[in-house]
């Protein structure tokens, strides 16, 4: 995992209070496999918008399903 | 028909520590837990000192690290406090019948830091940036929500918001639940956590508050003649209630009974109380009769006792008009001398002391009472805590905006 990946496994471990953050896989889908509900995502951007800097729209979060979606989304905003 | 009340579980955050054995040996031994505000920055402020809760309250671990962020701290100790007195209840998860256990949670301000975090955010960062928790940390309902999610109960819920009288109310409220037959389990109490900048200079703007900042720890002097405002401070008590013949027929330890509950509405002023303690007089009397007994029987009344100016003298003067000559032969103090003034917990947590004066003939003190008031002529139990027999004890609660509420404890 690169850095981004990493912070980003950290955040949705902080936010899934009920998972435990070795079983968060790049792969890992987060509303089926880690059980993410509206408000842990709504959580989860908040959070990563403040640490990335970046805007996360709504649109964008429904073409997100991976926790690697999520980090490719913040590096291609990042190189943008 | 009315069914009998017991008490069986008990559970304390205050500035004193957690745990109700903690607090009570603190304020029987007429310690202070007021210090110099440390959860913000008080440059510029006029009172820099409140009765904060200490890190490291969640003795047991009872809440999950993960979830601390999720939790306005007014639900933390809320979620402590329940922790104890389940535990001492020696009830179980799920309740044999959980529509049959309810649960009434008082809070004066609910989440009031978190309003003032979010709306720096708004203010700095823009609307888009507001923390998506923010609704549930802040709505006084959500502690009651919380704790019928961890202990599944699943009858009557809400939140009670009453300001200074919140806790008091909440425990009054469910004890009715209980005695009617609509419930046969209640949780109940009150949580505060408002030592913020926010609600520091609100109450400084009306000037409630003591500025005697160069010693923390004499600045709660309820009845003493140098008060100057109470001390803000945090906490929580939650309290199980039931049915006492259910709670005697699972050998559940009985701490002491809930007999009588008074409330009124002074009807007067925004932030003043009944210059005549009207409302006060009948809160108690109403308490008392519901008791069954005579005013004669009360042995220790747990004053509200803020150290305000107004506050002291006008309950000294209910107590005198509903007492007469018992007035002056009863124990009375102000634990709030050693807590501080917790608000919407300050009810729950003078309700556990005053059934732990019942339990253990033990009446604390009102501390830092050196000089009393002239029109404060009652016996406070200055400075050091006595024994006396204690069958019956009484607790009182005034807020702003006029309510007004007494509970009656008798004796297991």
């Amino acid at each position: 995992m690169d850095d981004v990946e990493k912070k980003v496994v950290d955040l949705i471990a902080e936010v899934l209070v009920d998972v435990n953050k070795d079983n968060i896989q790049l792969d890992s889908k987060i509303v089926e496999d880690l059980g993410a509900e509206s408000l842990d995502i709504y959580d989860m951007i908040a959070l990563l918008e403040d640490e990335f800097g970046t805007e996360i729209s709504d649109e964008e979060v429904e073409k997100i399903q991976t926790v690697q979606d999520v980090a490719d989304f913040i590096k291609a905003q990042k190189s943008a | 028909m009315k069914r009998r009340v017991a008490v069986t579980g008990m559970g304390l955050v205050t500035c004193l520590g957690s745990g109700v054995e903690t607090n009570w040996d603190a304020v029987t031994s007429g310690r202070s837990g007021i210090g110099v505000i440390t959860h913000f920055d008080t440059s510029g402020f006029s009172t820099n000192i409140a009765g904060e809760v200490k890190d490291g309250f969640d003795v047991d671990g009872s809440i999950p690290v993960k979830e601390l962020r999720r939790l306005d701290r007014h639900q933390q100790y809320a979620l402590v406090a329940a922790h104890e007195a389940f535990k001492v209840s020696g009830l179980e998860i799920p309740p044999a019948d959980p529509y049959r256990c309810a649960m009434i949670i008082g809070s004066g301000m609910g989440g009031l830091e978190t309003i003032e975090n979010g709306h720096d955010v708004l203010k700095n960062k823009g609307p888009k940036r507001m923390p998506p928790l923010v609704i549930p940390m802040v709505v006084v309902n959500l502690t009651p929500g919380l704790l019928s999610m961890k202990y599944q109960f699943k009858g009557t819920n809400f939140g009670l918001v009453n300001a200074c009288t919140s806790g008091s109310s909440a425990i009054g409220e469910a004890y009715r639940l209980v005695a009617g037959g609509h419930a046969d389990i209640a949780m109940t109490g009150g949580t505060e956590a408002v030592v913020s900048a926010f609600s520091v200079s609100a109450f400084s703007a009306i000037r409630a508050l003591s500025t005697r900042n160069d010693e923390p720890q004499k600045a709660s002097r309820p009845f003493d003649k140098d008060r100057d405002g109470f001390v803000l401070a945090e906490g929580a008590g939650i309290l199980i209630l039931e049915n006492l013949e259910s709670a005697k027929a699972r050998g559940a330890t009985i701490h002491a009974e809930i007999v009588g509950y008074g409330s009124t509405g002074d009807a007067y002023h925004l932030v003043m109380p009944d210059p005549e303690g009207t409302g006060a007089y009948y809160a108690m009397k109403f308490a008392i009769e519901e008791a069954g007994i005579a005013p004669e029987d009360i042995a220790y009344i747990n004053a509200h006792g803020t150290s305000t100016e107004l506050n002291d003298k006008i309950e000294t003067m209910a107590i005198k008009k509903l007492f007469g000559d018992h007035a002056y032969k009863l124990s009375i103090s102000s634990t709030k001398s050693m807590t501080g003034h917790m608000i919407g917990a300050a009810g729950a947590v003078e309700a556990i002391f005053s059934i732990m004066s019942t339990k253990t003939d033990t009446v604390p003190p009102t501390i830092n009472l050196d000089n009393p008031d002239p029109d404060c002529d009652l016996d406070y139990t200055p400075h050091k805590s006595i024994r006396r027999q204690i069958d019956y004890a009484m607790s009182n609660s005034f807020a702003f905006g006029g309510q007004n509420a007494a509970l009656v404890f008798k004796k297991a």
